[in-house]
């Protein structure tokens, strides 16, 4: 028997623990604000009556530290600008999301191994985000795909840039592209159009409902963070 | 012994959001209706004569609380008697009715009481969102920017491309359960909205979340509770002489991640006259059932649930279906896992009027999800109910809207189901 650690530290982007100590500290539960409220409630709309409610606002902030695992090479793959899945070498099923053992029942979880993969892929669906994370706000209306990557048996989902919302369609080849300064998570991941886009048939009402939702979003956005 | 599982009585403490009303006040208020509903049953035969309790929640971020039931269980005056708690995402309140029932048919337990809740006005709707959304893989799933809204529409985007839904279908699958809404005293969208029909118009003016889904196409975020009482067969015939039976149950999976589906070699082969119908324009994935455009754990669940009951023809011999409708294209998609009709032509049995109020096989009479509401660890155990209560006749009571009761229904089907499919329960309901 051996004993597996201590750990040996590689490379790493430092946090400001400081920060975030302060951050936890602050979410850490007592109330910062209240209210007194009057609303009629019941079991039923048949059976309403007047009553009063205290509401204390109380935040409660975490701090995850996470680790990736056996599939941590895809990540680090990122700091890099590469892009790695993993390959069965019994069935040859091709993963990305990676997996570290492969799921197909005739492989009875089978070590995989690494391959690099091409920055290609096609949409094998799509949507268009009006209402995207907190932090992707301002990039509504935001492309969102399901994208093959070439020679992959999973579709792995990411955002779209430089793609006009009205043209994204099933089948359309795209390349995949990793931030200049990734951050460590599936984020870092994006795709662009690599061939002119075909649009999908919508009917004349269809086309003019899609061109005021896509202007609605943009002058909202527009409106509150003041870009595009 | 008998496999036969009774539901004595149900009750529903009514959704909205907010209702400022606390989680076990909520449960109390539904499982005091249950109480008034049995008078032969009191709290404190739970410990004497060897009941249980089934609790449902799903969400201990949204409730600020973990082991909730355990507050529940305390506040209804049950200490001491044998609890547990199910939680499977959006599938909870379903598997824990199966769970009950499973309970009771292994002769473990004569009667046992299902108690379902959320809180989900807590926190801001863009956390709500995420504290839904980490129910996804957050490695592979949640962090691609995508919330389950986008997950789903992506979906249906794959229903619109394969099957040629329309948006038009989806606003009137909304339409459809909004209007069936109405009457219900028990719903979200008239406590909030009022009492008049909407129109496919309505629900185009309403705001665009993530194409081809809109406001009124999605589940609404709820607070709620429910409750139902469930015994063997010799115990529901001592408590109540209007029993209804759930003569079968199922479950069933699929995987985490729906990208995984496309080429999910534990699929391939299993239902091959799915597999056949596949347009030959399309470039056919290794396993073309479900793909993304169905949801093959629906499927596990409808098939396994139908065998235990019995049915061989679940069109004909099922009057009516309440679907977990997160998403309107769901219903759509549910109708053909459920071999209601051959994939690809749940939009015909919309378009043809099937799944109406007054059609062969009415669905969402509650309203479901996108209207009655969907405060998920109630969600599925009040649609149980309201489909309980149209078997027994109780609709004129209990929703005080006797027009709203269908003639002598005889069979109901009622599914549930969490993520993006990744698990889905279902029962069948007899009188
Ligand atoms: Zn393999």
């Amino acid at each position: 028997m051996k004993q597996p650690g201590p750990e040996k530290l590689l490379k790493e982007q430092k946090i400001d623990e400081e920060y975030w100590a302060k951050w936890e500290r602050e979410g850490g539960w007592r109330p910062v604000g209240w209210k007194i409220v009057e609303m009629n409630d019941g079991p039923t709309l048949n059976e309403l009556k007047p009553e009063q409610f205290m509401i204390v606002h109380r935040p409660h902030a975490n701090f995850y530290h996470h680790s990736y695992g056996k599939v941590s090479k895809f990540f680090m793959g990122l700091l890099e600008g590469k892009l790695y899945g993993t390959k069965c070498p019994k069935c040859g099923l091709v993963y990305c999301p990676p997996r570290a053992h492969c799921y197909n029942p005739k492989c009875k979880l089978q070590e995989t191994v690494w391959i690099e993969l091409p920055k290609r892929g096609e949409v094998y669906s799509y949507t268009v985000m009006a209402i995207a994370w907190p932090s992707m706000a301002h990039l509504q209306p935001l492309v969102g795909a399901m994208v093959r990557i070439e020679g992959t048996n999973t579709c792995l989902p990411m955002t779209m840039r430089d793609i006009d919302p009205e043209k994204v369609n099933i089948g359309l080849k795209v390349n995949i592209h990793i931030e200049k300064k990734p951050r460590g998570d599936l984020l870092d991941v994006y795709a662009t159009p690599a061939e002119e886009p075909k649009p999908p048939k919508r009917t004349p009402e269809e086309l003019k409902r899609f061109k005021e939702d896509m202007e609605k979003t943009r002058a909202w956005v527009k409106k509150t963070f003041g870009t595009k | 012994m008998s496999k036969k599982v009774g539901i004595v009585a149900g009750a529903i403490s009514r959704f909205d959001n907010p209702r400022h009303t606390l989680q076990e006040e909520m449960c109390a208020e539904a499982v005091k209706m249950v109480l008034d509903d049995v008078p032969d049953l009191e709290i404190g035969d739970f410990i004497k004569k060897g009941y249980a309790c089934c609790y449902s929640y799903f969400s201990d971020i949204l409730e600020q609380q973990q082991c909730m039931h355990w507050i529940i269980h305390d506040y209804l005056g049950l200490s001491g008697v044998p609890a547990f708690r199910v939680e499977s995402g959006g599938a909870t309140p379903i598997d824990a009715i199966v769970n009950a029932a499973l309970w009771i048919r292994s002769g473990m337990f004569p009667v046992v009481l299902v108690v379902g809740w959320e809180k989900m006005n807590e926190l801001p709707i863009q956390k709500v969102n995420e504290a839904i959304a980490v129910a996804g893989d957050t490695d592979w799933d949640f962090v691609s920017g995508f919330t389950y809204n986008a997950f789903y529409a992506t979906l249906e985007t794959r229903r619109m491309h394969v099957y040629g839904e329309t948006e038009e279908d989806l606003a009137e699958v909304a339409v459809l359960a909004h209007n069936n809404s109405l009457d219900n005293p028990y719903a979200q969208w008239p406590a909030q909205h009022g009492f008049s029909k909407i129109t496919v118009e309505d629900v185009y003016k309403s705001r665009l979340i993530s194409w081809p889904y809109r406001l009124l196409e999605c589940a609404m975020t709820s607070e709620g509770a429910s409750a139902m009482l469930l015994a063997n067969e010799e115990m529901t015939k001592k408590l109540t002489d209007n029993p209804v039976w759930i003569t079968g149950v199922g479950f069933g999976t699929d995987t985490m991640r729906p990208g995984d589906r496309p080429d999910n070699p534990a699929w391939k082969g299993l239902y091959p006259e799915d597999e056949r119908i596949w347009p030959k324009e399309i470039p056919r994935p290794m396993s073309p059932y479900p793909d993304l455009t169905n949801f093959g754990s629906l499927r596990v669940a409808a098939r396994m649930a139908y065998k235990d009951a019995g049915i061989k023809n679940p069109r004909k011999e099922i009057s009516l279906v309440e679907i977990f409708d997160p998403y309107a294209g769901v219903v759509l998609a549910a109708l053909e896992d459920f071999d209601f009709c051959k994939r690809g032509e749940g939009k015909k049995l919309l378009r043809e009027g099937v799944i109406a109020p007054d059609g062969e096989l009415p669905c969402q009479l509650s309203g479901a999800l996108t209207a009655q509401g969907h405060a998920v660890g109630s969600t599925s155990i009040a649609q149980v109910v309201d489909v309980y209560w149209q078997l027994s006749n109780q609709i004129g009571k209990k929703w005080g809207a006797p027009g709203r009761q269908l003639s002598k229904p005889k069979r109901g089907f009622v599914h549930g189901h969490g993520g993006t499919g990744c698990q889905a329960g279902a029962v069948v309901l007899e009188v």
